[in-house]
């Protein structure tokens, strides 16, 4: 037997073979070293530094955006940037003098530029002005050889084709901020670096990574004077690098039809106002406008500190995108949900009638109808045209509000879309439960009041309401509201295409849809209907009018005219219609903040719209309708507001249609 | 009970020399970092060498109280430090941050900390105690490494899978230093080499990922990269040959300044301490870490318990592959792995692991004639 320490000495032959390896190896390190540093080590030298390779990156193109007809909504423009490179700067004096001549800078001004970089290695290029004019850049470059050190830099801008014109959707880009850095790097799995352009908001920012293309480089020599020239790629020390060219983004094509676009933003251009437009079958996004709006063009070309102080002062947040971001309470144009969700429970049916005096009592307290004297005997189908507000307060007496959810939902309310555009809201579907959490205190029937008229707590962003509204027309198949129909490369090549995606299979009778369908139709058509006015010809238009209320009146104060009260206290109009009615193609959904009632603001915007498209991808259908009509001869005189809405459509306000303005005692808590 | 007399023995007794070499090439590191960082205009090397102090004094402490913890303690310990450590690597890959890409790290009351660190340590612990429980001088055959084997491969796979293929070989390797040192025979040292290469020319076709191949075609055939890591060592290249014999000088360094050097803090430090320092300064380096290594050679042999033997050539086996590996991998004649440089890279967890190492080494050493 062996002790311990004798097997450990009858191990020392391995422990000096060891040591023999360890010398060769670090032997062969050593060698390496040498012949690095000793026999090629001046020609390294010269490389590190009289040759200083660099690594400079080209930009990929960003992805192009085009209208569902082909039409170039976003593409590149190359802009320039005025720079001073200082070491070249000879007749210093001489050539910033004319510089800022040329720039309409002051001399002063241009100093200020230079001296702030001064620390900052002379090849380095300082840029004077960004974004250029044609006929600056014109100048400097004739006028170059007089200014040694001044020169032009390009650099790729985005151009929006149609500025401010449906900006929101596009979104636009900008430089990753400090703050996005580490997020970004995480999300992406991407190592940006200041300076990055990424998409920050709409289409730009969802679909960044499609449209982004991967950036190019190639390796520059640079030589003592700080002077670059390509790479030759020669010596055999440095085989190995080559350049890489720059890989395009993606480009998508849209739902969008430039047209309606144009058409929606005109028509609302000088409110603060949403309009979407679907596709009844199929969910696409045919126009999506918010207002007030901004040019997307600003943001990537760098934004001036005066462009940015007109967007932060405006008091309506222009770069808020209404349709998705914004959500308020649906107001009438709920009512078509309710009676839905009345039907569907058996609560009431087409024969059921009530009698409306103008003032519902709820045990001792008056609730009043928008209508003072009140509508008389009103069965379902006055009650959606008219849209009588007893009616649906005596359904509340017998509708469960979680049983009006459950309906709500069905029809896409309380939850996202799911649209391809980032920081969508969700509205709100409220429910016993949620009440109970929120407030500590239990569900009563005034609330169920406030719902069933779609004020109180139930807010839906106008997307939502096209959407169900869609699904109405539809037979109550409700799709995602979508906007990319495809993402294709510059070959033509189609890389994705987004299918239009049914969210929900139809849960609603059809009886119940063709009563309230009919209800809608009676809306536009029927003498008496909130919109009969603006049923426009040849569309067959059938839609909802609602006013959602933004402050509580007094009772005295009720039935007041909505224009006599200040901007910011007057109702919201709403207005969400589909076309034609026995055939439903398109859905539009209007809300103009403060615009008092639906039938007035909204329903021209639609009629426009619809209008439009009618003309652009039916002209038959609407000629076949525009004959029925004719032939049905009616004798009540139509309102033109196609044409006038294209003119801005300031007239319409003076006509004297007092929709249903909300009672404001409709929707206080009965706690009095 | 110690008294004064117990203390001025002891202190007598401590053997300061690991410490000693330790620190002195922390020292180097340190200056070498502050330089490499200096003039560098990322944001996020700034400070580095600050950070990497306040590692170096935690790392000592921690190196200084493993240095009174008899070696009973880690023959006790070994098997459920593996346990341990194994556990912790499969909780990485559920929990761990990601970082660039791949699952390195977990963090532990704030601070982030790499296991495959300590992972090393914990199988030389094990494989230390699995070899010594043989008590005998027979030479070692395939039979007897199937056990050591598995012990190796089972964290070893784990870290490759996170991935980090780099860390991954270096247990395998250092595994099998300690198989050598065992008398493993030399026909089945053959026979391993053989697998190793045709298992390597199997897992390179099916087990490696993208970037990992590429590294590798990169290495073969620079000209083959479209990516850029060709890139990466041909400016490594630059910066060590342009050092010339007496290098260009402290805070000289021009690769650095201008970034060309990717990681120049972590795995390209040995390029930047060329580049400033030349042949001669890395002649310098490379003999304070050949005395480290001797130091461990020489205790190795002159221990009397095995375990105390196999644990010292195991510690040394990392050391060595770190130091090797990188060397090779800055200067061009290995494919570029990602595995830091001893006591000069950044990096927290590794520094604590390498005191650890230091402090057992001294621990063994200071015992030694204990009896």
């Amino acid at each position: 037997m062996f002790g311990e320490d004798d097997i450990v000495k009858s191990h020392k032959q391995r422990v000096d073979t060891m040591a023999n390896i360890i010398v060769i190896f670090f032997g062969i390190i050593v060698a390496r070293l040498w012949y690095l540093q000793i026999y090629n080590g001046k020609l390294f030298f010269r490389y590190s530094l009289e040759n200083r390779l660099r690594k400079e990156v080209n930009p990929a193109p960003r992805g192009m955006i085009f209208s569902r007809n082909s039409e170039l909504l976003v593409h590149n423009v190359p802009r320039f940037d005025a720079i001073v490179i200082p070491q070249y700067l000879k007749d210093s004096e001489e050539s910033i003098a004319k510089l800022a001549h040329i720039l309409d800078m002051t001399v002063d001004s241009v100093k200020k530029i230079l001296q702030k970089t001064a620390t900052q290695a002379s090849y380095r290029p300082v840029t004077i002005k960004k974004n250029i004019s044609p006929q600056e850049l014109a100048i400097i470059e004739t006028e170059n050889s007089k200014m040694p050190g001044v020169a032009v830099s390009p650099f790729i801008s985005r151009m929006y084709t149609d500025q401010e014109i449906g900006a929101h959707v596009m979104g636009y880009i900008s430089e990753i901020s400090q703050q996005q850095l580490p997020k970004y790097r995480k999300r992406d799995d991407f190592n940006y670096k200041l300076g990055d352009f990424i998409g920050q908001a709409g289409l730009e920012e969802q679909f960044d990574l499609d449209l982004r293309g991967e950036d190019g480089y190639q390796f520059m020599e640079v030589d003592a004077q700080g002077r670059m020239k390509k790479h030759t790629l020669g010596d055999s020390l440095l085989k190995g690098i080559s350049n890489q060219p720059p890989v395009p983004g993606n480009n998508l094509r849209l739902t969008i039809d430039r047209d309606l676009q144009r058409i929606a933003y005109r028509t609302i251009k000088n409110q603060a106002a949403a309009v979407v437009a679907l596709d009844v079958q199929t969910g696409e996004v045919l126009a999506m406008v918010s207002t007030p709006s901004f040019d997307p063009a600003q943001f990537s070309r760098g934004l001036t500190p005066e462009y940015w102080q007109s967007i932060n002062d405006d008091e309506r947040n222009p770069l808020r995108d209404r349709p998705i971001q914004e959500h308020y309470p649906p107001g009438s144009t709920f009512k078509t949900i309710t009676a839905i969700a009345a039907l569907e429970e058996g609560i009431v049916d087409e024969k059921s009638e009530v009698i409306c005096t103008g003032v519902f009592k709820l045990g001792k307290r008056p609730i009043h109808c928008w209508q003072k004297n009140g509508h008389g005997t009103v069965d379902i189908y006055r009650a959606i045209r008219e849209s009588c507000d007893v009616f649906f307060y005596k359904i509340a007496t017998k509708l469960d509000i979680d049983v009006l959810a459950k309906y709500a939902r069905l029809l896409g309310f309380g939850s996202r879309t799911g649209i391809a555009l980032p920081r969508e809201t969700s509205g709100l579907i409220p429910s016993k439960e949620w009440k109970k959490k929120r407030n500590g205190v239990d569900w009563q029937v005034g609330d169920t009041i406030s719902c069933v008229i779609g004020q109180g707590y139930i807010l839906a962003t106008p997307l939502q309401l096209a959407v169900a509204y869609a699904s109405i027309a539809n037979g109550g198949k409700l799709y995602r509201p979508h906007l990319v129909k495809e993402v294709f490369n510059n070959n033509g090549d189609v890389i994705k295409r987004i299918n239009p995606e049914l969210m929900s299979e139809p849960r609603i009778s059809e009886k119940t849809l063709n009563i309230v369908r009919k209800g809608l139709y009676q809306v536009a058509q029927q003498p008496g209907g909130t919109a009969y006015w603006y049923r426009g010809q040849g569309i067959e238009m059938a839609g909802k009018t609602g006013t959602s209320q933004v402050m509580r009146f007094s009772a005295d104060k009720i039935h007041n005219r909505c224009e006599d009260n200040e901007y910011k206290m007057r109702h919201h109009g709403l207005f969400v219609a589909y076309a034609p009615a026995r055939d439903p193609k398109i859905v539009v959904s209007v809300l103009v903040e403060h615009g008092c009632h639906g039938g007035s603001s909204g329903a021209p915007v639609a009629q426009a719209i619809i209008t439009k498209y009618m003309e652009k991808y039916y002209p038959e259908l609407r000629k076949k309708i525009m004959d029925q009509e004719k032939k049905e001869s009616r004798l009540a005189p139509i309102h033109q507001f196609a044409s006038e809405a294209l003119r801005g459509f300031d007239s319409a306000g003076n006509i004297n249609v007092d929709e249903n303005a909300i009672p404001a005692a409709a929707t206080a808590p009965v706690d009095e | 009970m110690l008294n004064n007399n117990n203390l001025v023995s002891a202190f007598k007794r401590y053997d300061f020399s690991f410490f000693g070499i330790a620190c002195g090439i922390f020292l180097v590191g340190i200056i070498n970092l502050y330089s490499a960082t200096h003039a560098t205009t990322r944001d996020v090397a700034e400070g580095l060498y600050l950070t990497q102090v306040m590692w170096f004094f935690l790392s000592a402490a921690i190196g200084v109280f493993v240095s009174f913890i008899n070696t009973k303690t880690w023959h006790r310990l070994s098997y459920f430090a593996y346990a341990f450590v194994c556990i912790i690597l499969i909780a990485v890959l559920i929990l761990g941050h990601s970082s660039m890409g791949a699952q390195r790290w977990i963090s532990i009351a704030g601070v982030r900390f790499q296991p495959s660190e300590i992972t090393k340590l914990a199988v030389v612990m094990c494989l230390a105690r699995w070899f010594s429980r043989l008590q005998n001088d027979r030479e070692t055959g395939l039979k007897d490494l199937i056990i050591p084997f598995l012990i190796a491969m089972l964290p070893a796979l784990l870290i490759i899978v996170q991935p980090d293929l780099g860390t991954g070989m270096l247990v395998i390797v250092i595994s099998f230093f300690m198989a050598f040192y065992r008398k493993l025979k030399w026909q089945s040292l053959a026979i391993i080499a053989m697998i190793v290469i045709v298992s390597g020319s199997a897992m390179y076709k099916f087990g490696l990922k993208e970037y990992q191949r590429k590294r590798i075609v990169t290495f073969l055939d620079p000209s083959a990269d479209a990516k850029g890591s060709g890139y990466n060592a041909i400016q490594s290249k630059i910066a060590i040959g342009s050092g010339q014999f007496f290098g260009k000088g402290f805070r000289k360094s021009s690769q650095a300044s201008l970034n060309y050097l990717p990681e120049n803090h972590t795995d390209f430090v040995f390029a930047i301490f060329n580049e400033e320092h030349g042949f001669f300064g890395s002649l310098l380096l490379i003999s304070l870490y050949l005395i480290l290594f001797y130091r461990f050679l020489w205790l190795s042999t002159s221990v009397n318990k095995f375990f105390d033997s196999l644990l010292v050539i195991g510690m040394l086996g990392i050391f060595i592959a770190h130091t090797l590996i990188n060397m090779a991998m800055v200067t061009g004649l290995m494919p570029i792995v990602g595995i830091p440089l001893p006591f000069m890279s950044f990096g927290g967890s590794s520094l604590v692991t390498l005191f650890v190492c230091i402090g057992i080494a001294t621990q063994i050493s200071n015992s030694r004639n204990l009896f």
